[in-house]
Protein backbone atom coordinates (compact mmCIF):
# COMPACT_ATOMS: atom_id res chain seq x y z
CA UNK A 1 0.00 0.00 0.00
CA UNK A 2 2.82 2.37 0.88
CA UNK A 3 4.37 1.67 -2.52
CA UNK A 4 1.17 2.60 -4.30
CA UNK A 5 0.89 5.77 -2.26
CA UNK A 6 4.50 6.67 -3.03
CA UNK A 7 4.01 5.94 -6.70
CA UNK A 8 0.97 8.15 -6.79
CA UNK A 9 3.09 10.96 -5.40
CA UNK A 10 5.88 10.37 -7.94
CA UNK A 11 3.56 10.09 -10.87
CA UNK A 12 3.23 13.75 -11.97
CA UNK A 13 7.00 14.20 -12.27
CA UNK A 14 7.34 10.79 -13.92
CA UNK A 15 4.66 11.67 -16.45
CA UNK A 16 6.55 14.75 -17.60
CA UNK A 17 9.64 12.55 -18.01
CA UNK A 18 7.62 9.99 -19.94
CA UNK A 19 6.36 12.81 -22.16
CA UNK A 20 9.93 13.80 -23.01
CA UNK A 21 10.86 10.16 -23.72
CA UNK A 22 7.88 9.76 -26.03
CA UNK A 23 8.73 13.03 -27.77
CA UNK A 24 12.32 11.95 -28.46
CA UNK A 25 11.18 8.52 -29.63
CA UNK A 26 8.49 10.09 -31.83
CA UNK A 27 10.88 12.54 -33.45
CA UNK A 28 13.61 9.97 -34.07
CA UNK A 29 11.10 7.55 -35.60
CA UNK A 30 9.36 10.21 -37.71
CA UNK A 31 12.69 11.47 -39.03
CA UNK A 32 14.52 8.13 -38.95
CA UNK A 33 12.17 6.08 -41.11
CA UNK A 34 12.15 8.39 -44.16
CA UNK A 35 15.92 8.67 -43.80
CA UNK A 36 16.05 4.89 -43.50
CA UNK A 37 14.14 4.56 -46.77
CA UNK A 38 16.57 6.95 -48.45
CA UNK A 39 19.50 4.97 -47.04
CA UNK A 40 18.04 1.67 -48.21
CA UNK A 41 17.81 3.12 -51.70
CA UNK A 42 21.36 4.47 -51.50
CA UNK A 43 22.69 1.08 -50.42
CA UNK A 44 21.02 -0.53 -53.44
CA UNK A 45 22.10 2.24 -55.83
CA UNK A 46 24.16 1.55 -58.93
CA UNK A 47 26.48 4.51 -58.32
CA UNK A 48 29.45 3.35 -56.25
CA UNK A 49 29.95 6.65 -54.40
CA UNK A 50 26.28 6.81 -53.40
CA UNK A 51 26.32 3.18 -52.35
CA UNK A 52 29.49 3.58 -50.28
CA UNK A 53 28.17 6.66 -48.52
CA UNK A 54 24.89 4.90 -47.74
CA UNK A 55 26.72 1.81 -46.45
CA UNK A 56 28.98 3.92 -44.25
CA UNK A 57 26.05 5.74 -42.64
CA UNK A 58 24.15 2.49 -42.09
CA UNK A 59 27.10 0.50 -40.76
CA UNK A 60 28.20 3.23 -38.33
CA UNK A 61 24.61 3.66 -37.17
CA UNK A 62 24.25 -0.06 -36.54
CA UNK A 63 27.80 -0.85 -35.52
CA UNK A 64 28.40 1.84 -32.90
CA UNK A 65 26.36 1.75 -29.68
CA UNK A 66 23.75 4.50 -29.60
CA UNK A 67 25.41 5.90 -26.47
CA UNK A 68 28.67 6.44 -28.36
CA UNK A 69 26.87 8.36 -31.11
CA UNK A 70 24.98 10.31 -28.47
CA UNK A 71 28.24 11.34 -26.80
CA UNK A 72 29.81 12.21 -30.13
CA UNK A 73 26.95 14.57 -30.93
CA UNK A 74 26.75 16.12 -27.49
CA UNK A 75 30.38 16.21 -26.32
CA UNK A 76 32.30 15.68 -29.56
CA UNK A 77 30.82 18.12 -32.06
CA UNK A 78 31.28 21.30 -29.93
CA UNK A 79 34.96 20.83 -30.75
CA UNK A 80 34.01 21.89 -34.29
CA UNK A 81 31.88 24.71 -32.99
CA UNK A 82 28.66 22.73 -33.39
CA UNK A 83 26.82 22.61 -30.09
CA UNK A 84 23.40 21.13 -29.54
CA UNK A 85 21.03 21.24 -26.66
CA UNK A 86 20.97 17.89 -24.91
CA UNK A 87 17.49 17.02 -26.20
CA UNK A 88 18.45 17.92 -29.79
CA UNK A 89 21.60 15.80 -29.55
CA UNK A 90 19.49 12.89 -28.25
CA UNK A 91 17.03 13.25 -31.14
CA UNK A 92 19.83 13.36 -33.71
CA UNK A 93 21.67 10.36 -32.33
CA UNK A 94 18.54 8.24 -32.06
CA UNK A 95 17.39 9.36 -35.51
CA UNK A 96 20.64 8.03 -36.93
CA UNK A 97 20.12 4.83 -35.00
CA UNK A 98 16.53 4.45 -36.21
CA UNK A 99 17.51 5.27 -39.80
CA UNK A 100 20.31 2.71 -39.84
CA UNK A 101 18.23 -0.13 -38.41
CA UNK A 102 15.07 0.65 -40.36
CA UNK A 103 16.98 0.96 -43.64
CA UNK A 104 18.11 -2.67 -43.43
CA UNK A 105 14.60 -3.83 -42.58
CA UNK A 106 13.15 -1.86 -45.51
CA UNK A 107 15.85 -3.11 -47.86
CA UNK A 108 15.10 -6.69 -46.88
CA UNK A 109 11.37 -6.03 -47.38
CA UNK A 110 11.93 -4.48 -50.79
CA UNK A 111 14.23 -7.31 -51.86
CA UNK A 112 11.63 -9.87 -50.79
CA UNK A 113 9.21 -8.61 -53.46
CA UNK A 114 9.01 -11.19 -56.25
CA UNK A 115 11.05 -10.42 -59.35
CA UNK A 116 8.00 -11.02 -61.50
CA UNK A 117 6.49 -7.80 -60.13
CA UNK A 118 9.28 -5.69 -61.60
CA UNK A 119 9.19 -7.68 -64.83
CA UNK A 120 5.45 -7.24 -65.22
CA UNK A 121 5.78 -3.54 -64.55
CA UNK A 122 8.67 -3.23 -67.01
CA UNK A 123 6.77 -5.19 -69.64
CA UNK A 124 3.85 -2.78 -69.27
CA UNK A 125 6.21 0.12 -69.96
CA UNK A 126 5.75 1.64 -66.51
CA UNK A 127 8.68 3.93 -65.65
CA UNK A 128 11.43 2.78 -63.29
CA UNK A 129 10.32 5.42 -60.82
CA UNK A 130 6.68 4.31 -60.77
CA UNK A 131 7.77 0.68 -60.72
CA UNK A 132 9.71 1.32 -57.54
CA UNK A 133 7.38 3.69 -55.72
CA UNK A 134 4.02 2.30 -56.79
CA UNK A 135 4.62 -1.41 -57.39
CA UNK A 136 7.65 -2.67 -55.47
CA UNK A 137 7.89 -0.37 -52.46
CA UNK A 138 4.29 -0.69 -51.21
CA UNK A 139 4.67 -4.47 -51.20
CA UNK A 140 8.11 -4.36 -49.60
CA UNK A 141 6.92 -1.97 -46.88
CA UNK A 142 4.06 -4.30 -46.05
CA UNK A 143 6.43 -7.07 -45.13
CA UNK A 144 8.69 -4.58 -43.33
CA UNK A 145 5.96 -3.30 -41.00
CA UNK A 146 6.46 -5.77 -38.11
CA UNK A 147 10.22 -5.17 -38.15
CA UNK A 148 9.73 -1.40 -38.24
CA UNK A 149 7.38 -1.56 -35.29
CA UNK A 150 10.04 -3.53 -33.44
CA UNK A 151 12.55 -0.76 -34.13
CA UNK A 152 10.05 1.80 -32.85
CA UNK A 153 9.81 -0.03 -29.52
CA UNK A 154 13.59 -0.32 -29.40
CA UNK A 155 13.85 3.44 -30.04
CA UNK A 156 11.46 4.23 -27.23
CA UNK A 157 13.50 2.15 -24.82
CA UNK A 158 16.67 3.64 -26.27
CA UNK A 159 15.56 7.10 -25.16
CA UNK A 160 16.69 6.06 -21.66
CA UNK A 161 20.25 6.61 -22.90
CA UNK A 162 19.52 10.31 -23.13
CA UNK A 163 19.71 10.23 -19.34
CA UNK A 164 23.48 10.17 -19.78
CA UNK A 165 23.47 13.69 -21.22
CA UNK A 166 20.98 15.04 -18.69
CA UNK A 167 17.88 15.13 -20.89
CA UNK A 168 14.91 15.33 -18.49
CA UNK A 169 13.37 12.11 -19.78
CA UNK A 170 11.85 9.24 -17.84
CA UNK A 171 15.08 7.81 -16.40
CA UNK A 172 16.33 11.24 -15.42
CA UNK A 173 13.05 11.99 -13.65
CA UNK A 174 13.28 8.69 -11.82
CA UNK A 175 16.85 9.35 -10.79
CA UNK A 176 16.03 12.83 -9.55
CA UNK A 177 13.15 11.58 -7.44
CA UNK A 178 15.29 8.74 -6.12
CA UNK A 179 18.10 11.06 -5.09
CA UNK A 180 15.66 13.09 -2.97
CA UNK A 181 14.38 10.35 -0.69
CA UNK A 182 16.56 7.36 -1.62
CA UNK A 183 13.60 5.09 -2.44
CA UNK A 184 15.48 3.84 -5.47
CA UNK A 185 13.77 0.45 -5.51
CA UNK A 186 10.29 1.92 -5.67
CA UNK A 187 11.12 4.64 -8.15
CA UNK A 188 13.03 2.47 -10.63
CA UNK A 189 10.36 -0.21 -10.39
CA UNK A 190 7.88 2.49 -11.35
CA UNK A 191 10.15 3.62 -14.20
CA UNK A 192 10.26 0.03 -15.45
CA UNK A 193 6.49 -0.16 -15.32
CA UNK A 194 6.21 3.12 -17.27
CA UNK A 195 8.42 1.74 -20.05
CA UNK A 196 6.53 -1.55 -20.03
CA UNK A 197 3.12 0.10 -20.14
CA UNK A 198 4.07 1.60 -23.52
CA UNK A 199 6.26 -1.21 -24.90
CA UNK A 200 4.10 -4.21 -24.11
CA UNK A 201 0.93 -3.09 -25.89
CA UNK A 202 3.14 -1.97 -28.78
CA UNK A 203 4.57 -5.50 -28.93
CA UNK A 204 1.08 -6.96 -28.91
CA UNK A 205 0.11 -4.69 -31.79
CA UNK A 206 3.20 -5.84 -33.67
CA UNK A 207 2.27 -9.49 -33.17
CA UNK A 208 -1.27 -8.71 -34.30
CA UNK A 209 0.06 -7.10 -37.48
CA UNK A 210 2.41 -10.01 -38.11
CA UNK A 211 -0.51 -12.42 -37.93
CA UNK A 212 -2.69 -10.27 -40.13
CA UNK A 213 0.00 -9.88 -42.78
CA UNK A 214 0.73 -13.62 -42.69
CA UNK A 215 -2.96 -14.31 -43.27
CA UNK A 216 -3.18 -12.10 -46.36
CA UNK A 217 0.19 -13.04 -47.82
CA UNK B 1 21.04 0.00 -78.78
CA UNK B 2 19.10 2.39 -80.93
CA UNK B 3 15.40 2.58 -81.32
CA UNK B 4 13.83 4.39 -84.19
CA UNK B 5 10.26 4.81 -83.15
CA UNK B 6 7.42 5.54 -85.45
CA UNK B 7 4.25 6.64 -83.76
CA UNK B 8 2.33 5.78 -86.91
CA UNK B 9 -0.02 3.18 -85.45
CA UNK B 10 -1.34 2.13 -88.84
CA UNK B 11 2.11 1.36 -90.14
CA UNK B 12 3.14 -0.25 -86.89
CA UNK B 13 0.28 -2.70 -87.01
CA UNK B 14 1.41 -3.90 -90.41
CA UNK B 15 4.89 -4.70 -89.29
CA UNK B 16 4.59 -7.64 -86.95
CA UNK B 17 7.86 -8.97 -85.58
CA UNK B 18 11.17 -9.58 -87.29
CA UNK B 19 13.95 -11.07 -85.20
CA UNK B 20 17.28 -11.52 -86.93
CA UNK B 21 20.26 -13.53 -85.69
CA UNK B 22 19.45 -13.26 -82.01
CA UNK B 23 22.13 -14.68 -79.73
CA UNK B 24 22.21 -14.69 -75.97
CA UNK B 25 24.58 -16.27 -73.49
CA UNK B 26 25.11 -16.19 -69.76
CA UNK B 27 28.86 -16.49 -69.37
CA UNK B 28 29.83 -19.69 -71.17
CA UNK B 29 26.28 -20.95 -71.25
CA UNK B 30 24.63 -20.35 -74.62
CA UNK B 31 20.87 -19.80 -74.38
CA UNK B 32 20.07 -18.62 -77.91
CA UNK B 33 22.28 -19.41 -80.84
CA UNK B 34 21.68 -17.19 -83.85
CA UNK B 35 17.89 -17.46 -83.90
CA UNK B 36 15.74 -15.65 -86.50
CA UNK B 37 11.97 -15.46 -86.71
CA UNK B 38 9.34 -13.56 -88.68
CA UNK B 39 5.85 -13.04 -87.36
CA UNK B 40 3.32 -11.66 -89.81
CA UNK B 41 0.86 -9.13 -88.38
CA UNK B 42 -2.45 -10.64 -87.38
CA UNK B 43 -1.07 -14.15 -87.04
CA UNK B 44 -0.60 -16.48 -84.10
CA UNK B 45 2.77 -18.16 -83.63
CA UNK B 46 3.10 -21.01 -81.16
CA UNK B 47 6.54 -21.71 -79.73
CA UNK B 48 6.95 -25.27 -78.50
CA UNK B 49 9.85 -27.47 -77.50
CA UNK B 50 11.51 -29.17 -74.55
CA UNK B 51 12.35 -27.15 -71.46
CA UNK B 52 15.70 -25.44 -71.63
CA UNK B 53 15.34 -24.96 -75.38
CA UNK B 54 15.35 -21.18 -74.99
CA UNK B 55 11.68 -20.54 -75.82
CA UNK B 56 10.98 -18.19 -72.93
CA UNK B 57 14.26 -16.35 -73.29
CA UNK B 58 13.57 -15.86 -76.98
CA UNK B 59 10.08 -14.55 -76.25
CA UNK B 60 11.45 -12.21 -73.60
CA UNK B 61 13.93 -10.79 -76.09
CA UNK B 62 11.02 -9.40 -78.09
CA UNK B 63 10.17 -6.80 -75.42
CA UNK B 64 13.73 -6.68 -74.09
CA UNK B 65 13.02 -8.23 -70.72
CA UNK B 66 16.13 -10.12 -71.80
CA UNK B 67 18.81 -8.21 -73.68
CA UNK B 68 20.22 -10.31 -76.50
CA UNK B 69 23.98 -10.05 -77.00
CA UNK B 70 23.61 -9.61 -80.73
CA UNK B 71 21.02 -9.53 -83.49
CA UNK B 72 18.33 -7.15 -84.64
CA UNK B 73 14.85 -6.82 -83.28
CA UNK B 74 12.10 -5.18 -85.28
CA UNK B 75 8.87 -4.93 -83.42
CA UNK B 76 5.83 -2.91 -84.50
CA UNK B 77 7.84 -0.18 -86.14
CA UNK B 78 10.70 -0.05 -83.64
CA UNK B 79 14.11 -1.30 -84.68
CA UNK B 80 16.56 -2.24 -81.97
CA UNK B 81 20.19 -3.17 -82.38
CA UNK B 82 21.98 -4.53 -79.34
CA UNK B 83 25.37 -3.10 -78.52
CA UNK B 84 24.31 0.47 -77.83
CA UNK B 85 22.34 1.88 -74.92
CA UNK B 86 18.61 2.15 -75.31
CA UNK B 87 17.02 5.11 -73.58
CA UNK B 88 14.27 4.55 -71.06
CA UNK B 89 11.99 6.55 -73.31
CA UNK B 90 12.55 4.38 -76.37
CA UNK B 91 12.24 1.26 -74.30
CA UNK B 92 8.89 2.47 -72.97
CA UNK B 93 7.73 3.21 -76.53
CA UNK B 94 8.63 -0.32 -77.60
CA UNK B 95 6.97 -1.94 -74.61
CA UNK B 96 3.83 0.09 -75.05
CA UNK B 97 3.14 -1.66 -78.33
CA UNK B 98 3.86 -5.12 -76.92
CA UNK B 99 1.71 -6.70 -74.20
CA UNK B 100 2.97 -9.63 -72.17
CA UNK B 101 1.29 -12.35 -70.11
CA UNK B 102 3.37 -14.41 -67.69
CA UNK B 103 3.15 -17.96 -66.41
CA UNK B 104 2.85 -16.68 -62.84
CA UNK B 105 0.34 -13.90 -63.73
CA UNK B 106 2.35 -11.25 -61.83
CA UNK B 107 -0.67 -9.15 -60.97
CA UNK B 108 0.04 -6.41 -58.43
CA UNK B 109 -1.26 -7.97 -55.19
CA UNK B 110 -1.76 -4.64 -53.40
CA UNK B 111 -4.18 -3.34 -56.04
CA UNK B 112 -7.73 -4.42 -56.86
CA UNK B 113 -8.39 -6.12 -60.19
CA UNK B 114 -9.73 -2.82 -61.54
CA UNK B 115 -6.69 -0.89 -60.32
CA UNK B 116 -4.38 -3.51 -61.80
CA UNK B 117 -5.88 -2.81 -65.22
CA UNK B 118 -6.28 0.96 -64.77
CA UNK B 119 -2.99 1.89 -63.13
CA UNK B 120 -0.76 1.16 -66.17
CA UNK B 121 -3.16 3.07 -68.43
CA UNK B 122 -2.96 6.14 -66.20
CA UNK B 123 0.82 5.96 -65.88
CA UNK B 124 1.80 4.87 -69.38
CA UNK B 125 -0.90 6.36 -71.59
CA UNK B 126 -1.76 9.28 -69.33
CA UNK B 127 -5.45 8.42 -69.29
CA UNK B 128 -7.55 9.97 -66.55
CA UNK B 129 -8.83 7.68 -63.81
CA UNK B 130 -12.34 7.81 -65.27
CA UNK B 131 -11.21 6.98 -68.80
CA UNK B 132 -8.96 4.22 -67.56
CA UNK B 133 -11.62 2.69 -65.32
CA UNK B 134 -14.13 2.74 -68.14
CA UNK B 135 -11.75 0.92 -70.45
CA UNK B 136 -10.81 -1.50 -67.65
CA UNK B 137 -14.43 -2.39 -67.01
CA UNK B 138 -14.96 -3.07 -70.73
CA UNK B 139 -11.96 -5.40 -70.75
CA UNK B 140 -12.85 -7.11 -67.50
CA UNK B 141 -16.28 -7.75 -68.97
CA UNK B 142 -14.68 -9.11 -72.11
CA UNK B 143 -12.68 -11.64 -70.11
CA UNK B 144 -15.78 -12.43 -68.05
CA UNK B 145 -14.66 -10.89 -64.78
CA UNK B 146 -16.62 -7.70 -64.39
CA UNK B 147 -17.87 -8.79 -60.97
CA UNK B 148 -14.27 -9.25 -59.73
CA UNK B 149 -13.31 -5.61 -60.36
CA UNK B 150 -13.24 -4.67 -56.67
CA UNK B 151 -11.39 -7.78 -55.49
CA UNK B 152 -7.71 -8.12 -54.85
CA UNK B 153 -5.85 -10.79 -56.88
CA UNK B 154 -5.40 -12.95 -53.76
CA UNK B 155 -9.17 -13.46 -53.76
CA UNK B 156 -9.27 -14.67 -57.36
CA UNK B 157 -8.53 -18.13 -58.72
CA UNK B 158 -5.48 -18.68 -60.88
CA UNK B 159 -7.56 -18.69 -64.05
CA UNK B 160 -9.27 -15.46 -63.04
CA UNK B 161 -5.93 -13.85 -62.22
CA UNK B 162 -4.54 -14.80 -65.59
CA UNK B 163 -7.58 -13.34 -67.36
CA UNK B 164 -7.17 -10.12 -65.37
CA UNK B 165 -3.52 -10.10 -66.43
CA UNK B 166 -4.62 -10.41 -70.06
CA UNK B 167 -7.03 -7.50 -69.60
CA UNK B 168 -4.21 -5.47 -68.01
CA UNK B 169 -1.99 -6.03 -71.03
CA UNK B 170 -4.78 -5.35 -73.53
CA UNK B 171 -5.68 -2.09 -71.79
CA UNK B 172 -2.58 -0.43 -73.25
CA UNK B 173 -3.84 -1.22 -76.77
CA UNK B 174 -0.82 -3.26 -77.82
CA UNK B 175 -0.43 -4.35 -81.41
CA UNK B 176 1.33 -7.54 -80.32
CA UNK B 177 0.72 -9.89 -77.41
CA UNK B 178 3.32 -12.25 -75.96
CA UNK B 179 2.27 -15.20 -73.82
CA UNK B 180 4.86 -17.04 -71.74
CA UNK B 181 3.30 -20.41 -70.84
CA UNK B 182 0.07 -18.72 -69.76
CA UNK B 183 -1.65 -21.92 -68.61
CA UNK B 184 1.27 -23.87 -67.17
CA UNK B 185 0.54 -22.79 -63.59
CA UNK B 186 -3.16 -23.63 -63.88
CA UNK B 187 -5.34 -26.70 -63.40
CA UNK B 188 -6.27 -28.16 -66.81
CA UNK B 189 -9.92 -27.15 -66.38
CA UNK B 190 -9.11 -23.62 -65.26
CA UNK B 191 -6.62 -23.29 -68.10
CA UNK B 192 -9.53 -23.66 -70.51
CA UNK B 193 -10.98 -20.27 -69.44
CA UNK B 194 -7.69 -18.63 -70.30
CA UNK B 195 -7.33 -20.49 -73.59
CA UNK B 196 -10.81 -19.47 -74.67
CA UNK B 197 -9.97 -15.80 -74.05
CA UNK B 198 -6.82 -16.29 -76.12
CA UNK B 199 -8.80 -17.95 -78.91
CA UNK B 200 -11.13 -14.95 -79.04
CA UNK B 201 -8.16 -12.62 -79.16
CA UNK B 202 -6.65 -14.57 -82.03
CA UNK B 203 -9.97 -14.54 -83.86
CA UNK B 204 -10.04 -10.75 -83.52
CA UNK B 205 -6.77 -10.57 -85.41
CA UNK B 206 -4.29 -9.88 -82.62
CA UNK B 207 -0.68 -10.65 -83.45
CA UNK B 208 0.32 -13.25 -80.88
CA UNK B 209 3.41 -15.22 -79.94
CA UNK B 210 2.67 -17.99 -77.48
CA UNK B 211 5.16 -20.19 -75.66
CA UNK B 212 3.05 -23.18 -74.71
CA UNK B 213 2.79 -26.85 -73.89
CA UNK B 214 -0.89 -26.89 -74.95
CA UNK B 215 -0.58 -28.90 -78.14
CA UNK B 216 -4.29 -28.77 -78.91
CA UNK B 217 -4.21 -24.98 -78.77
CA UNK B 218 -1.04 -24.85 -80.83
CA UNK B 219 -2.60 -27.05 -83.51
CA UNK B 220 -6.02 -25.39 -83.63
CA UNK B 221 -5.25 -21.73 -83.11
CA UNK B 222 -1.75 -21.01 -84.33
CA UNK B 223 -0.93 -20.12 -87.93
CA UNK B 224 2.71 -20.99 -87.51
CA UNK B 225 4.25 -23.61 -85.28
CA UNK B 226 7.85 -23.03 -84.24
CA UNK B 227 9.77 -25.88 -82.63
CA UNK B 228 12.81 -24.95 -80.56
CA UNK B 229 15.43 -27.27 -79.14
CA UNK B 230 18.99 -26.76 -77.98
CA UNK B 231 18.98 -22.95 -78.28
CA UNK B 232 17.77 -23.02 -81.90
CA UNK B 233 14.65 -23.16 -84.02
CA UNK B 234 14.76 -26.64 -85.51
CA UNK B 235 11.53 -26.62 -87.45
CA UNK B 236 8.73 -24.22 -88.31
CA UNK B 237 5.68 -24.12 -90.49
CA UNK B 238 2.05 -25.22 -90.62
CA UNK B 239 1.14 -26.69 -87.22
CA UNK B 240 -0.92 -29.60 -88.59
CA UNK B 241 1.77 -30.57 -91.06
CA UNK B 242 4.51 -30.54 -88.43
CA UNK B 243 2.43 -32.43 -85.90
CA UNK B 244 1.40 -35.15 -88.31
CA UNK B 245 4.68 -35.39 -90.17
CA UNK B 246 7.66 -33.82 -88.37
CA UNK B 247 10.80 -33.58 -90.49
CA UNK B 248 13.33 -33.58 -87.67
CA UNK B 249 14.04 -36.52 -85.39
CA UNK B 250 14.28 -34.16 -82.41
CA UNK B 251 10.79 -32.79 -83.21
CA UNK B 252 9.42 -36.30 -83.58
CA UNK B 253 10.85 -37.29 -80.20
CA UNK B 254 9.40 -34.21 -78.52
CA UNK B 255 5.98 -34.56 -80.13
CA UNK B 256 5.81 -38.22 -79.22
CA UNK B 257 6.51 -37.28 -75.60
CA UNK B 258 3.77 -34.64 -75.44
CA UNK B 259 1.13 -36.14 -77.72
CA UNK B 260 1.33 -39.83 -76.93
CA UNK B 261 1.43 -39.79 -73.18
Amino acid sequence: MTWLAQWAGYLPQMMSGLGVSLLIAGISIAAGYPLGLALSMMVSAKNLAVRTLGLAVVEIGRGAPALVILYLFYYGLPKFGIAFESITAACLALTWNAAAYSSEIMRAGIQSVARGQTEASNALGISQRDTFFRVVMPQGMRSAIPGLMGVAIQMFQGTSLAYAIAVPELMKSAYNIGSQDFNYLQIFALAGICYAVISMPATWITVFFEKRLARHA
Amino acid sequence: MTVSATTDEARASHVGIKLNNISKRYGDHVVLDDVSLNVEPGTVTALIGPSGAGKSTFLRCINLLERPDSGTIRVAGHTIEPGKNVSARDLAALRRSVGMVFQSFNLFPHMTALKNVSFPQQRVLGRSKEEADERSMQLLERVGLKEKAGQHPGRCSGGQQQRIAIARALALDPSIMLFDEPTSALDPEVGLEVLSVMRELAADGMTMVVVTHEMQFARDVSDTLVVMADCKIIEQGDPRAIMSDPQETRTRRFLRAVLER
